[in-house]
């Protein structure tokens, strides 16, 4: 196998393999880019974003400052949520918890003073959905697929770098079309430097 | 092709930032700390008269264009003390801008250079809401490279499907990509 002809698999199986994010990634991007829309249409069916699933009293020590995550890992194990999750002071009497999983999103509120915690579901939107995937990653949270996630963001990162490298080299080894490459290439970069230098 | 060649730049910037986000934490010990905090470059004096009850983004545009640093920005009113804040995007230097009430100056501070920073700016930056037209050309820079991702995927299936030779090990790749990707769906 020459190198030309690894160059060209390698970018059609990276390619098929990673087509759910590459899609995922392209799709989402459209109500990221239009949330202004998404927004108003959803506004327009009149349903709430966040349905209360629980209210309870209950009570746990919150450090005055400093990492909240321990106390967000607490809350959800004393009301049996899983998920990934961000601990997050909202005032200074209330500390929020927000847990996510691709299907599913759960807000707790923990009302300090009054010793009360709220659970909220929100509503499934696909626009929610599709930029809750594009959002994730990293590798902080805990559990192994959650890190696999990561390693696989890594992999479409790879990739994108991989296919401009060796869609660059396929383009060089087409004689016939480097003229329009070139110009191709060149109105890229070219407006590339024209938006960094006068956006 | 020569799609991907014009948006070349843009695939780049949206790889390595998509790296840059999903390593945070180990970048900052890499680059021995957090993005880097606005840091002081120079006080100006500032005669504008903003109309009682003006919003903070027309004061903004007014604080912006006496300084002679039109362009993309956003704008609030600090809790504290009442002082508009105005946060210039620019791409390589962003700059924010503080005036007091009262004050009849603007404090300018700029935000060092990072890449890291420079590439989240760029990823996050879009849509159409700025009033000049290169900001909208950006904005649909980012809507025709969406075009281009969603058109890469279909003619790439297309292509593949076209070479013979390719296809059994093509299905596995794409069985592969999709079994895993519905197992991330249904479990994280």
């Amino acid at each position: 196998m020459t190198f030309l002809h690894f160059n060209r698999r390698a970018h059609l199986y990276l390619g098929l393999g990673l087509l759910p994010w590459f899609l995922v990634y392209g799709v989402s991007s459209i109500p990221f880019a239009h949330s202004q829309y998404f927004e108003e249409l959803d506004k327009a069916k009149g349903l709430p974003l966040w349905k209360l699933r629980e209210e309870r009293k209950y009570r746990i020590a919150v450090p005055a400052e400093g990492d909240l995550r321990p106390v967000g890992a607490r809350i959800m194990k004393d009301l049996g949520l899983e998920g990934s999750f961000g601990t997050y002071r909202q005032g200074e009497r209330q500390v929020n918890v927000y847990i996510h999983t691709f299907l599913k999103s759960t807000q707790v509120k923990y009302f300090v003073e009054e010793g009360r915690v709220t659970v909220e579901e929100r509503r499934f939107r696909w626009d929610h959905f599709l930029t809750g995937m594009h959002a994730r990653g990293g590798f902080e949270q805990d559990g192994w697929l959650t890190k696999a996630w990561g390693g696989v963001v890594d992999m479409v990162v790879v990739g994108m770098v991989w296919w401009v490298v060796s869609g660059l080299i396929m383009w060089w080894k087409l004689p016939g079309k480097r003229r329009w490459g070139w110009v191709a290439l060149g109105l890229g970069v070219g407006s590339w430097v024209v938006f960094m230098g006068w956006l | 092709m020569y799609l991907a060649l014009v948006l070349a730049p843009w695939v780049l910037m949206y790889g390595l930032s998509t790296g840059v986000m999903n390593h945070r934490v180990q970048l900052r010990e890499v680059y021995g700390g957090p993005l880097p905090a606005p840091v002081f470059e120079r006080e100006a004096a500032l005669e504008i008269a903003p109309a009682e009850g003006a919003s903070a983004k027309e004061v903004g545009g007014e604080v912006l264009a006496a300084l002679g640093m039109e362009g993309a920005f956003n704008a609030s009113v600090r809790k504290a003390d009442g002082a508009f804040v105005i946060n210039r995007l620019d791409p390589i230097v962003p700059r924010r801008v503080t005036v007091a009430p009262g004050s009849g100056k603007a404090v300018i501070e700029k935000i060092p250079w990072d890449s890291r920073a420079y590439l989240e700016r760029m990823h996050r930056r879009r849509g159409y809401q700025h009033d000049y037209w290169l900001e909208d050309a950006w904005a649909l820079s980012v809507d025709v490279f969406i075009a281009a991702v969603l058109l890469w995927a279909l003619s790439g299936l297309w292509m593949w499907w076209e070479m013979k030779k390719t296809r059994g090990w093509g299905w596995l790749a794409l069985a592969a990509g999709f079994a895993l990707f519905t197992v991330f769906v249904v479990t994280i």
